[in-house]
C-alpha cells in the first residue's frame, strides 16, 4: 500500500509538471519520468512484458524523439510568455473538472468490483498466444500502420525542405 | 490497487487540460501523450481486475498508434516550422498557403 501511494506521488507530481513547467525542454524530461514512473506501477501491478515495452518504446524513444525535435527548432527564440486569455482558461479547468468529476464518481461507485484482483493465467506466453492467434491481423494491421508512418514521416519532413530550396 | 483508477483518470484529464491550454504545438504533443499514458494504465487496471488478456493486448496496440501518432505530429511540427518560422498555434490562420 505504502508503495502504491508512494508511487501514485511521484507520477502526480512529474504530471503536473509536464502540463505547468514553463520551459519546455523540462516539460519533455518531466513526461519521460511520468512514464517511467507508470511503467514502475506496471511492473507492481504484475504486467513485466509491458513495463518493458512502455520503458523501450514510450519513455525510450518517444520522449527522446521530443528532444531530439526541440533541438533541430531553435526553442529559444519561443519564450511561453504570450498573453493568456482569461476565459478560455476559465472554461477550460471548468470543463476539465467536470469531466474529472463525472469519471471519479464512476469510479467510485464500482470501487469494489473493480478493486478485486483477479488470478487468472496473466503468464506472457497466454498474452502472447492471445496475440499470434485472436489478435493476428490486428497486429499486422500494426505493423503496415508503422511502415505506413515511416513513409509519411519521411515525405511530410522532406516537402518542406524542398518548398524552402525552391524559395 | 484502488488509488491507481484514480491516478489515471486524473493524468487524463490533466492532459486534456493541458491540450486545451498550451499555445505551442510541441507542449500539445507532450499533453497528448499524458492522455494516453493515462488510458493505457486504465486498461490495464482493467484487465487486472477482470482477468481478461485482451486489455493488455489493447495497451500493445495503444502505444503502437501512439508511437505513429508522436512520429507524425513532430515531423508536421518540423514541415510547418520551415514553412512558417513558428509552432505557436495562434499564428497558425490559414492552412492552404
Amino acid at each position: 500500500m505504502a508503495a502504491d501511494i508512494l508511487l501514485t506521488f511521484i507520477t502526480v507530481v512529474f504530471a503536473l509538471m509536464v502540463v505547468f513547467s514553463k520551459r519546455t525542454v523540462v516539460a519533455a524530461f518531466s513526461l519521460l519520468m511520468t512514464l517511467l514512473s507508470i511503467a514502475m506501477i506496471y511492473f507492481q501491478l504484475g504486467t513485466v512484458f509491458l513495463s518493458a515495452v512502455q520503458v523501450l518504446i514510450n519513455a525510450g524513444a518517444i520522449a527522446i524523439l521530443f528532444v531530439f525535435v526541440m533541438m533541430l527548432i531553435n526553442l529559444e527564440n519561443f519564450t511561453n510568455n504570450r498573453e493568456k486569455n482569461k476565459t478560455k482558461l476559465i472554461i477550460a479547468t471548468f470543463t476539465v473538472l467536470v469531466i474529472l468529476g463525472v469519471l471519479a464518481l464512476v469510479i467510485n461507485n464500482n470501487i469494489e468490483t473493480l478493486s478485486l484482483v483477479n488470478l487468472a493465467d496473466n503468464s506472457m506466453k497466454a498474452l502472447f498466444e492471445k496475440l499470434f492467434t485472436t489478435y493476428y491481423l490486428p497486429f499486422e494491421m500494426a505493423t503496415v500502420l508503422l511502415l505506413a508512418a515511416i513513409v509519411a514521416c519521411v515525405v511530410i519532413a522532406s516537402h518542406g525542405k524542398k518548398a524552402e530550396e525552391k524559395q | 490497487m484502488s488509488i491507481y483508477y484514480y491516478l489515471s483518470i486524473f493524468l487524463f484529464c490533466l492532459g486534456l487540460l493541458g491540450t486545451i491550454l498550451k499555445k505551442d504545438l510541441i507542449s500539445m504533443l507532450l499533453c497528448l501523450e499524458l492522455m494516453m499514458g493515462g488510458v493505457a494504465l486504465l486498461f490495464i487496471l482493467f484487465s487486472k481486475s477482470t482477468g481478461f488478456l485482451d486489455a493488455q493486448l489493447m495497451v500493445v496496440f495503444t502505444l503502437i498508434v501512439s508511437a505513429c501518432e508522436v512520429a507524425v505530429g513532430l515531423s508536421l511540427i518540423i514541415a510547418l516550422y520551415r514553412k512558417k518560422q513558428t509552432i505557436y498555434t495562434d499564428d497558425i490562420k490559414i492552412i492552404t498557403e
